[in-house]
């Protein structure tokens, strides 16, 4: 039985260094092209449902979400349903609650000020990179806050491309885009299993639950069921 | 055309709903005793739920799509770089219409 005092002797600091951010951001380059055309999408799909160019660029520096963006176009017609507007963007956001956790013993070692920084840039492609690369023994955080100040900026960047110039950039679809960030997610999962293979099952039973769930609940709940459901297996797992 | 102040509503509402779920997750945490139970719940949840991200993008996912990420997921085993991987996704996907055309 190890006691509370014990784990935290062993469990290393946390730390949040500039080279450590430097590192990040050149670590998610590569998937950071790939946010491109989905920026220029959203940009061309926002100024066609209402919105000026210069609010569709500040709508993603202020509120960098993508999926929950997409969503909100939906909602932009007269009267605007505001309460629905926050509940979607809540579900659509819901990943990062469990993200968050998943994150926790290495985030809340730094002074708070830091935590809300480097958390309020965390996103999917950022998290997976770092939360692999934690489990492997890295101690700074600074990658997390680095790929994700690398996302924002080309999410900011490539939604002003999308809502100033999208006349000219014409159909990005065509070029297979599209599949670049599942490929990611997908590469990252298999990874994660290879190098911890007792994530098997809990890996197993999430993408089940989320994609048997998928068509019965409303967008977004299923990941976190499907995720919660993978966490319960992962501590049952263990014990059996 | 929306007004400026509905505009300003929506926005701030995308950036609290997005904003606080960042910052939910490890508030929540920092009142938890971490015991090697829910150090093990963690563990599963972080790799769940990058995979439930995965499996609800492919139950609507077209033939083409499911091709690339399998073929992402092989290159992955033999090369073990994530850039190969969506490299490989990438290409498979845009070449996929000239290989299977109708």
């Amino acid at each position: 039985m190890v006691r509370k005092s014990d784990r935290n002797g062993v469990q290393p600091i946390t730390t949040l260094t500039r080279e450590g951010v430097f590192r990040g951001m050149h670590r998610l380059l590569p998937v950071c092209i790939f946010v491109i055309p989905f920026g220029i999408a959203f940009g061309i799909a926002a100024t066609e449902s209402g919105l000026s160019p210069f609010q569709v660029t500040m709508m993603s520096v202020f509120a960098y979400t993508a999926t929950a963006q997409f969503a909100a176009l939906e909602f932009l017609q007269d009267p605007i349903a505001f309460f629905s507007l926050g509940l979607v963007a809540l579900a659509l956001s819901g990943r990062h609650i469990i993200m968050g956790a998943a994150l926790s013993k290495w985030i809340n070692q730094l002074p708070v000020g830091r935590r809300i920084l480097t958390l309020a840039f965390l996103s999917d492609a950022n998290f997976a990179d770092s939360q692999r690369a934690l489990h492997r023994g890295e101690t700074d955080l600074g990658p997390l806050l680095g790929g994700g100040l690398m996302l924002w900026v080309f999410w900011v960047g490539s939604t002003a491309a999308g809502a100033y110039g999208g006349d000219l950039l014409g159909n990005t679809e065509a070029y297979g885009f599209g599949v670049v960030m599942l490929c990611f997610f997908a590469a990252t999962v298999f990874g994660m299993v290879r190098s911890s293979v007792s994530m098997a099952i809990p890996v197993a039973s999430a993408m089940a639950t989320s994609a048997l769930t998928y068509s019965l609940l409303p967008t977004g709940w299923n990941i976190i069921l499907g995720a919660v459901v993978g966490g319960m297996t992962a501590v049952f797992s263990h014990d059996g | 055309m929306m007004d400026d102040w509905s505009y300003a509503l929506v926005v701030l509402i995308l950036a609290a709903a997005a904003f606080a779920t960042r910052i939910a997750g490890a508030v929540l945490m920092s009142f938890v005793t971490l015991t090697p139970k829910t150090e093990r719940f963690l563990e599963g949840l972080s790799v769940s739920v990058i995979a439930a991200l995965v499996a609800s993008n492919l139950v609507t996912a077209d033939f083409r799509t499911m091709t690339a990420t399998l073929l992402a997921v092989a290159v992955m085993a033999l090369s073990q770089s994530v850039i190969w991987a969506m490299f490989a996704g990438m290409t498979a996907a845009a070449a996929f219409p000239f290989v299977f055309t109708p």
